[in-house]
């Protein structure tokens, strides 16, 4: 486990700086993590709710656009539906008020002179403007017709707007209506007797007849049309009759622009004077022309003598609508049914009296006297054409407003004929005709919004309150006005608005991407500031608080490591060294209990230095002692034993040489004795020294015995070697020494057997090599087996005489041997002879 | 005539007189100092072939006067011997490490002499 770790953890300072660390980064670290994780999370939030608000405030625009477009189209919408329909009204009340302005004219007619010329003063008296186009002529593109002078009316400000009045200070040329033209109302003027016989007629103009005819038949009336005699018959006094309109139906050749392309395309001749008039799509065209009758009996001395009747002319009536746009324009020298947005009038039966187009005004066939076949749709056109009846015989027939809707198509037939009159009651591909007589029938008026001719149509109806005669049998008066416009034309403001709105909500829009775009940039930038600060700071903070852990540790470690260095040193034997124990802490703490150990320590050592001084003085003394004892007891030896010798030498008396041989006999006793004295002293003393030698045994044991082997024979002793076959080689002791014992146990064993056999041997025994000398001496009694190596122990005195033994050789082979980690000791029985082994260690022992 | 000429450097007379004898018994001719710097300068003037030198002697000690000889009979055959009575063994491997060829051990040992200073 300890293994394991880095080399650098073995160390306490590693350790330190490893904790330090931990302690210190790990926190910080998870710290720092925090802090980014929190300062994402709300970057992230923040990004969030600003890209939230920044869509949340876009949609609240564009809904405050939307909606602020919706309102305005819509109160553009009612303003303008508020405005056309007071229009409509206005104009309807208007004709109204006109048709019974010709009511009072009819009742003054009765009353004037029946003459011819008071008949011319009366009408001569009756006259209007009406407004007229000038000349248009076809474009030189031939595509379209142009005024051949155009008219444009210029505002004109000749004084300085007051400051209070600048507001909003809006300002129109003069309404331009057109041409003038003073027309007289009337065409006609009639007295008419009770039998129908015009009497007096006074006509102006070219449109009726200036003979005198009797109007109870059709044929002699107004295009053959009027079967008014009839009704006058029935008028009490002071009665009007109020006729249709009535008048030639003029055809077209075609529907729109009356120009050369379209005609070459449909294969007829450009003849726009012959075709409809229709105003801007065909101004040269030829006009229909109108009347509506009024007529009230002549009553003199109180009986009707006759009728009068004034003949209208219908364009007083088409004027009331004529020149009337519900647009900005208002007023409008000339129609345009193209834009849509013009003015009509129909009659109390829906029949089209005031059109744009003038073939849409429904008349009356001249030759024939009856309507011109309506324009009809497929459907009541098929039926129409398979009844086989004439198309006034038919329709009488047929349910008004049967079943209207835009879905049904115009007879196509009926184009090619160019006999487009509206009936609004037979009309049934326009279902705004019942629409507007649901608004009118009762005499109301109002509006609604059709989708006709691939436009957004607000239609409006109003009923002309004027119920003389036979416009009295219905609220519906008259008949009613009703005005078309475009309804986009309306709110165009609003439109403009709308998309000035989604302009600027589309800059908005890309001003708040870029803003949120911007704001996430900055987030975003925030944040990597923020990452950047809060790593690198963190990054500093643990490069810092590693430094400081080191610096900490060494500091910290700096103490143990001079506290382990002084300990080393007094460990390897500088025992005067101490730590230093000033710091008032643990260390200090340790350090001084340190050193106090250390002061009884380097005590204990000087004591015992002392003592071992003063042993090592008493060896030495001792060693000196031993070594001038053996040297000055050896110098007198040499004496002795050196003249012993020469005397045996030279000696020729056998008596002399004997005492000689004494002497020298004492000597060599004398120097055994001091040897082995001196070695037991040295052993005794500490003093002997031992060697550690590589004995060859086979070889030293050998040479050991034949020393002894002159002596052994002298006695008659047989002396032999006994060495086991696996005795090893070499034995590692003290060569001087394992001699010195043999030699101690040859020569007691020579010396104590008086015949038989001396036999030195050796064997192995485990970790021992036993050495022995095996004798046939006297043997040695059990109880004596101990003592014998005890010093100056012999079993008997005189054998020591006898034997020049000094008692201490057992004890110094036994001294020799313990201190060689060996042992010794004997087997014997007495008379048997005695074995002395010696067991000598195989391994020195350790120093 | 040098061939046999020994010097027995002893300060006890006895001690030479005993050498003295078993040399000359032995055939060789003998001079005798009784310190060693009467030993350096016989040296000096003889040209011994076997010296017996004592150890302990007042004056120039035996070691000392065997490392001086060394050096005079650089390159020539002397053998020096130690006649002393000194006989513990490391005082004889003290000896032998000064330059001695061997060691005589008081008390005098007939054969022993008779075995180092054979003429050869």
């Amino acid at each position: 486990m300890k293994n394991r770790l880095p080399k650098f953890l073995h160390g306490i300072r590693g350790k330190l700086i490893v904790i330090f660390v931990l302690i210190k980064v790990v926190p910080l670290l998870l710290l720092a993590w925090f802090a980014w994780y929190t300062a994402q999370g709300l970057g992230d939030a923040v990004s969030q709710k600003a890209a939230d608000m920044a869509d949340t405030s876009l949609q609240t625009i564009q809904e405050i656009g939307k909606t602020v477009t919706a309102d305005s189209i819509k109160a553009l919408d009612e303003r303008s539906r508020e405005a056309i329909e007071t229009l409509t009204t206005d104009a309807a009340r208007n004709i109204a008020r006109f048709l019974y302005a010709r009511d009072a004219d009819i009742l003054q007619a009765a009353d004037s002179d029946l003459s011819e010329a008071a008949f011319r003063r009366f009408l001569a008296q009756r006259k209007r403007t009406l407004y007229r186009h000038g000349p248009w002529r076809l474009a030189p593109d031939t595509k379209s017709w142009e005024p051949v002078e155009s008219v444009t009316q210029e505002t004109k400000l000749t004084r300085p707007i007051l400051p209070d009045n600048a507001r909003d200070f809006h300002l129109r040329p003069p309404e331009y209506l057109g041409e003038p033209e003073v027309t007289p109302l009337f065409v006609e003027m009639t007295y008419v007797d009770l039998a129908g016989n015009e009497k007096i007629k006074v006509t102006q103009g070219d449109l009726t007849d200036r003979t005198l005819r009797n109007v109870s038949e059709r044929r002699n009336t107004f295009v053959r049309a009027e079967t008014y005699f009839a009704e006058l018959k029935k008028l009490k006094p002071g009665e009007i009759y109020v006729s249709d309109v009535i008048g030639a139906y003029v055809r077209t050749d075609l529907i729109g622009p009356y120009i050369p392309e379209r005609l070459e395309k449909i294969g007829l001749p450009f003849a726009p004077e012959k075709a409809a008039y229709a105003g801007t799509e065909n101004p040269v065209g030829k006009r229909f022309r109108g009347i509506v009758r009024w007529a009230t009996p002549v009553v003199r001395n109180g009986q009707i003598t006759g009728y009068v009747t004034l003949a209208l002319d219908h364009d007083h009536i088409r004027q009331f609508t004529d020149r009337l746009m519900p647009t900005a324009e208002r007023y409008t020298p000339i129609i345009d049914a193209i834009k849509g947005n013009y003015a009509f009038i129909w009659d109390h039966k829906s029949r089209s009296i005031s059109h744009p187009r003038d073939y849409m005004i429904v008349g009356y066939d001249p030759e024939t006297g009856h309507p011109v076949t309506p324009w009809l749709d497929t459907e009541l056109y098929a039926e129409w054409q398979a009844s086989g009846k004439p198309s006034h015989e038919f329709l009488a027939d047929v349910p008004p407003f049967r079943d209207q809707r835009l879905t049904r198509k115009p007879a196509p037939e009926q184009i090619k004929a160019g006999t487009l009159g509206l009936d609004c009651r037979y009309l049934n591909f326009s279902p705004q005709c019942d629409g507007w007589n649901a608004l009118t029938e009762h005499g109301g008026s109002g509006s609604f919004v059709i989708f006709f001719s691939g436009l957004w149509k607000l239609t409006t109806a109003a009923a002309i309150p004027y119920y003389t005669g036979q416009y009295g049998k219905t609220p519906q008066g008259f008949g009613f006005v009703t005005i078309g416009a475009n309804v986009d034309d309306f709110h165009k403001a609003a439109t403009d608005t709308a998309e000035k709105i989604n302009t600027l909500v589309g800059e908005k829009d890309r001003q708040f991407k870029a803003q949120r775009s911007d704001l996430l940039d900055g987030i975003e930038q925030s944040l990597t500031t923020t990452a950047i600060g809060l790593w690198g700071s963190t990054v500093a903070m643990v490069v810092v608080v590693i430094f400081i852990a080191i610096w900490m540790a060494n500091l910290l470690t700096a103490r143990i490591t001079s506290m382990i260095d002084g300990i080393r040193a007094f460990r390897d034997g500088d025992l005067r060294r101490r730590l230093d124990d000033s710091a008032r802490d643990e260390m200090g703490e340790l350090a001084h209990s340190f050193n106090a150990m250390a002061d009884s320590v380097e005590e204990s050592f000087k004591r015992l230095e002392e003592a071992r001084e003063k042993a090592e003085q008493a060896s030495r003394a001792k060693s000196a002692f031993l070594a001038t004892v053996s040297h000055e007891l050896r110098t007198p030896l040499n004496g002795i034993l050196g003249f012993a010798d020469l005397l045996r030498s030279d000696l020729q008396s056998p008596e002399h040489l004997e005492y000689a041989k004494i002497i020298h006999q004492s000597g060599e006793h004398l120097l055994t004795l001091v040897s082995e004295i001196l070695d037991l002293a040295k052993i005794e003393a500490g003093e002997m020294q031992f060697q550690q030698n590589e004995v060859p045994l086979h070889g030293f044991l050998e040479n050991t015995l034949a020393v002894h082997r002159s002596s052994a024979e002298a006695k008659g002793l047989a002396i032999s070697l006994h060495l086991a076959a696996d005795l090893p080689d070499y034995l590692q002791t003290d060569a001087t020494r394992l001699r010195q014992i043999i030699n101690n146990l040859l020569s007691n064993a020579i010396k104590f057997t008086q015949q038989g056999s001396v036999v030195l041997g050796a064997r192995d025994e485990k970790e021992w090599i036993a050495i022995y000398v095996r004798d046939t001496g006297p043997g040695i009694a059990r109880e004596d087996q101990e003592v014998i190596f005890e010093k100056f122990k012999q079993l008997e005195n005189f054998l020591t005489r006898e034997h020049g033994g000094t008692g201490l050789g057992l004890a110094l082979v036994r001294q020799l041997v313990t201190h060689m980690d060996g042992q010794v000791s004997v087997e014997s029985e007495p008379g048997r002879g005695a074995t002395f082994t010696v067991l000598m260690p195989k391994k020195a022992k350790d120093e | 005539m040098s061939e046999h000429l020994a010097l027995i450097v002893d300060d006890h007379p006895t001690n030479r007189l005993i050498a003295t004898t078993l040399l000359r018994k032995m055939g060789w001719q003998t001079h005798e100092a009784d310190n060693g710097d009467s030993a350096l300068e016989l040296a000096a003037r003889h040209d011994f072939r076997l010296v017996l030198l004592d150890i302990s002697m007042p004056g120039l000690s035996g070691e000392k006067t065997c490392e001086r000889l060394r050096q005079q009979y650089v390159g020539r055959d002397i053998r020096i011997i130690a006649y002393t009575a000194h006989a513990f063994p490391e005082e004889r491997a003290r000896f032998l490490a000064v330059g001695f060829d061997d060691i005589l051990v008081k008390p005098i040992n007939r054969e022993q002499l008779q075995a180092m200073a054979q003429i050869s």
